[in-house]
């Protein structure tokens, strides 16, 4: 790892100039950038028909939508893609010659491509929380340092996670398909269906204990200022857990896996 | 131009050749049948989280939202089959000149690009998302009189030939941009949009929801089933879907005329 760092920022920087280049593209891309906020349209409708359900207002709906939107367009799981078609092309084969390990390769391509978003998604977040009426995120120092953290945490076990999972291609064909279904059930213990705090009793304690809620609802929860010291410190300690257990993961499936791969083709 | 038929007839001789083409993969299929059915479950369960706090949003009760839902489902799944397979392809069409050589053939060429293609994965999708509709008609406790049905039926191929325009324009834009990618996004975001009744969205979104017309899709076809549709959209419907299925073969042509061609 420590080798490789070095490489990350020329990498990082030049995926993000190729997403950069077709601008056309990032503005079509922007299209699908704000779904969660059509979530937040019904709830909104819910809030204003029904009165806000478990407490949760107009305002907090607002708040956890558009940091969920942040969250959304920061996760590092189209990297199970571009394995998947790697090894079905053969693809694979050339970075393996590469002198930085693939999983480098796809890390710092995503992450490029992610920069690209961000730079337009941030302001866009904060020109919100100024304009919106409703839309309020407590701004200590202190928190948004933690914030900031758990934003990085949650790019990190998000990419480690589909990376994981990406391994599987080595034995199985269904890597992608076995992905869909795994967020797929993932994302009612992230806070992407709905906030945790407005699901079942049982499935919010699942969601307390697994890898999902650090790529979502642990970030926004943390920036909304719903969350207290002992809360925060439980959240990063789960999220680290999880870094951890995926990496080693990896290392394991990358030993036993990349023995098993036979280049399809050139 | 040729005849309508034989039109008709090549198209199946290439969708036939696709199923036995990808029946091969029996796994794959079953797999992403498997999958297909898990999406649904997936939308369903999803939903009813607004609903353990209230009876109904805007009027739609869980039952009958179920039944927008099955709509969903189904044209998603076309969108899957038919419409994503053929934008895949067109971006290569044009970076490699192949398109050229399309053109030439003697088919019609906006048919051609558009439904050449078939995905065997989600051609169940259609059949499950009805059948959820059916689902959600009986449990919402409502009868279906014959009148019902018809209108359901007409609204339902209006939203099928809004989704072939969709595509045509999206091929138009291909031939363009290059971007299929990004144009997959488009065409996803139009369908995923019409998941629920557009009312749920409440204005501003849902006037710009029933102009792009998202409502056409789903919302309608559902109201015109559940026996509640204003009765000037069955005059409505068809129009726009004719008029969207001309402005879109306009644009083919426009964006035809552009075309350098790259094999040359």
């Amino acid at each position: 790892m420590r080798d490789v760092l070095p490489a990350y920022p020329s990498l990082v920087r030049s995926a993000t100039l190729v997403a950069a280049t077709y601008r056309g593209r990032i503005v079509l891309s922007l299209l699908t950038a704000f779904f969660p906020l059509l979530t937040m349209a019904v709830w909104l409708t819910v809030v204003a028909e029904g009165g806000p359900p478990d407490g949760w207002t107009t305002g907090d709906f607002l708040s956890y939508y558009a940091a969920a939107t942040l969250l959304w367009n920061l996760t590092g799981d189209r990297v199970v893609w571009q394995w998947d078609a790697d090894m079905r092309s053969g693809d694979l084969s050339v970075r393996l010659l590469r002198p930085v390990h693939p999983f480098h390769q796809y890390a710092t391509s995503d992450l490029g491509q992610r920069l690209v978003f961000l730079v337009v998604l941030v302001p866009a977040l904060i020109l919100g929380a100024w304009l919106v009426p409703g839309l309020n995120y407590p701004a200590d120092p202190l928190r948004l340092a933690a914030v900031a953290a758990a934003l990085v945490l949650a790019y990190a076990v998000s990419l480690l996670m589909a990376s994981t999972f990406a391994l599987i291609g080595f034995w199985s064909t269904q890597t992608t398909n076995g992905w869909l279904l795994w967020w797929g059930l993932g994302s009612f213990a992230s806070g992407w269906v709905a906030p945790l705090a407005l699901m079942p009793d049982w499935l919010r304690t699942a969601g307390m204990v697994l890898p999902f809620r650090t790529t979502m609802g642990f970030p926004v929860e943390l920036l909304m200022g719903r969350l207290d010291a002992h809360q925060t410190a439980y959240g990063f300690a789960v999220g680290l857990g999880w870094l951890a257990a995926f990496a080693l993961l990896y290392r394991v499936a990358w030993r036993f896996g990349v023995r098993r791969y036979q280049a399809v083709a050139g | 131009m040729n005849p309508w038929p034989r039109q008709a007839r090549i198209l199946g001789i290439c969708w036939r050749a696709a199923v036995t083409g990808e029946m091969e993969y029996r796994f794959n299929f079953l797999a992403n049948f498997a999958l297909s059915a898990f999406w649904m479950l997936w939308a369903a369960a999803g939903a009813s989280v607004y609903f353990r706090f209230t009876g109904t949003v805007a009027g739609w009760t869980q039952p009958e939202v179920l039944v927008v839902i099955g709509l969903f489902f189904a044209l998603n799944g076309l969108r899957q089959a038919l419409l994503q397979p053929n934008l895949e392809r067109m971006t290569e069409y044009v970076r490699r000149g192949t398109l050229d050589f399309l053109l030439t053939k003697p088919f019609d060429a906006q048919l051609l690009v558009s439904l050449r293609h078939l995905k065997v994965n989600n051609l169940l999708d259609p059949i499950l998302g009805l059948a959820l509709t059916v689902v959600g008609v009986a449990l919402s406790g409502r009868g279906v009189s014959a009148a019902a049905l018809a209108s359901f039926l007409l609204l339902l191929a209006c939203a099928v030939l809004l989704m072939y325009a969709l595509s045509v324009v999206l091929m138009a834009l291909a031939v363009v941009l290059v971007a299929g990618e990004e144009l997959g996004r488009v065409s996803f975001a139009f369908v995923e949009l019409s998941r629920f009744p557009v009312e749920m969205y409440r204005n501003p979104a849902q006037a710009v929801l029933t102009v792009v017309p998202v409502a056409f899709l789903t919302t309608y076809p559902a109201a015109a089933l559940l026996g509640r549709l204003d009765p000037y959209l069955l005059l409505l419907a068809p129009a726009v879907a004719a008029g969207a299925v001309v402005l879109a073969t306009l644009l083919w042509r426009r964006s035809l005329r552009s075309y350098a061609g790259a094999s040359a």
